[in-house]
């Protein structure tokens, strides 16, 4: 039967001083994806090994791992995509927990910061509407594609801005700030302007296009950034 | 100043560079104060000290020199800031920087202005 090695980084504060890595051989069956491999692992070779992962179909976004050096979706990437000898460590740029779990705590601390949520200037109405808040299919295509994200912190692991200046607010959240300010039904267009206008906002970004590279939903995070700055320029 | 306006500036110093760059370029290999250009006066070692402070003496020419290091001095000093908040990422660093180059920048246009202005009176 054909096996997949696994090269699994492996750390726990509490009892190691210095990470490893574990090999495992895990037999491959068809359509095996990365986090089935890790499960197989998990069930049946070694129980402590820790991962953190919900829905395995691609939706929660809670699986991101650095698969052969890629941030990727461990239940979105299949073994045979990647090869047959797999190195699997903890996403970058978020801190590491234990294993393969990290904290995702500043990253949604920078999500929150940008507001994603509709503003409008009549809170009652917001909060109990009268109708329906009807857009037109251009008024959608401009921030459709963006509101695809699932906050996987793929992007962010993949920024190289974020992990040379930790305080920069990161592709996921410029992307998401873009979303809510292409939205018709928004009306705080200034204020989220200023959100991101900091010596450490928006204009850190370098556009290496990383993020863009390995979102697995398809956003487009570097072209929000570019229409975000485009933006700000006209005010 | 807000982080927006600052890089417009920092855009706008950028094409200024090029054209007061290109006109700078222009003067030094084409244009023939005494006879040779400026720069083939420069070649010969003896004299060419004449051929500069005639570029100097034309008061469009010397305003243009004077634009020229005024974008220079803000588009590199502003990329100077850029790097250096991306290599010290400390909110004490990066205020203390700011001060620090604004004082760089203006003791640069003080003395550039001071020797342009010089140059432009000599007689």
């Amino acid at each position: 039967m054909k096996t997949v090695r696994f090269s699994v980084y492996r750390f726990d504060p509490s009892s190691d001083k210095k990470e490893r890595y574990a090999t495992y051989e895990v037999p491959y069956k068809t359509g095996m994806t990365v986090l089935d491999g890790l499960l197989y692992i998990k069930e049946r070779l070694d129980h402590t090994l820790a991962i953190r992962y919900s829905c395995r179909m691609g939706i929660c976004g809670s699986c991101g791992m650095t698969v052969n050096g890629l941030p990727r979706l461990a239940c979105y990437t299949q073994v045979k995509e990647v090869g047959w000898s797999l190195k699997v460590e903890p996403l970058r740029n978020h801190p590491h927990v234990r294993d393969l779990v990290t904290n995702f705590d500043e990253f949604f601390k920078k999500h929150k910061s940008v507001k994603p949520w509709l503003v409008r200037t009549d809170s009652r109405e917001q909060e109990s509407p009268t109708s329906q808040y009807l857009q037109s299919d251009a008024e959608l295509e401009k921030y459709i594609q963006f509101s695809y994200c699932i906050s996987c912190g793929l992007c962010y692991s993949a920024c190289p801005v974020v992990s040379s200046l930790p305080e920069f607010p990161g592709p996921q959240a410029l992307a998401l700030l873009y979303r809510y300010l292409a939205d018709s039904r928004d009306q705080s267009r200034s204020e989220r302007l200023k959100i991101v206008d900091e010596a450490v906002g928006i204009w850190r970004c370098h556009f290496a296009g990383s993020c863009s590279q390995v979102c697995p939903k398809g956003v487009d995070p570097a072209l929000a950034i570019q229409l975000l700055r485009r933006e700000m320029m006209r005010g | 100043m807000r982080e927006k306006n600052v890089m417009l500036l920092h855009y706008l110093s950028g094409v200024g560079i090029l054209i007061f760059g290109g006109i700078h370029l222009f003067t030094v290999f084409f244009t023939r104060p005494l006879g040779e250009t400026v720069w083939e006066t420069t070649l010969l070692f003896e004299g060419h000290q004449f051929a500069i402070l005639e570029v100097y003496r034309n008061m469009l020419l010397a305003s243009s020199l004077w634009f020229l290091l005024l974008f220079t001095t803000f588009h590199g000093l502003n990329g100077l800031r850029v790097i250096l908040i991306e290599l010290f990422p400390n909110r004490a660093v990066r205020s203390a920087t700011r001060y620090v180059l604004l004082f760089l920048g203006f003791a640069l246009m003080v003395y550039g202005t001071r020797t342009i202005v010089i140059a432009h009176m000599i007689r």
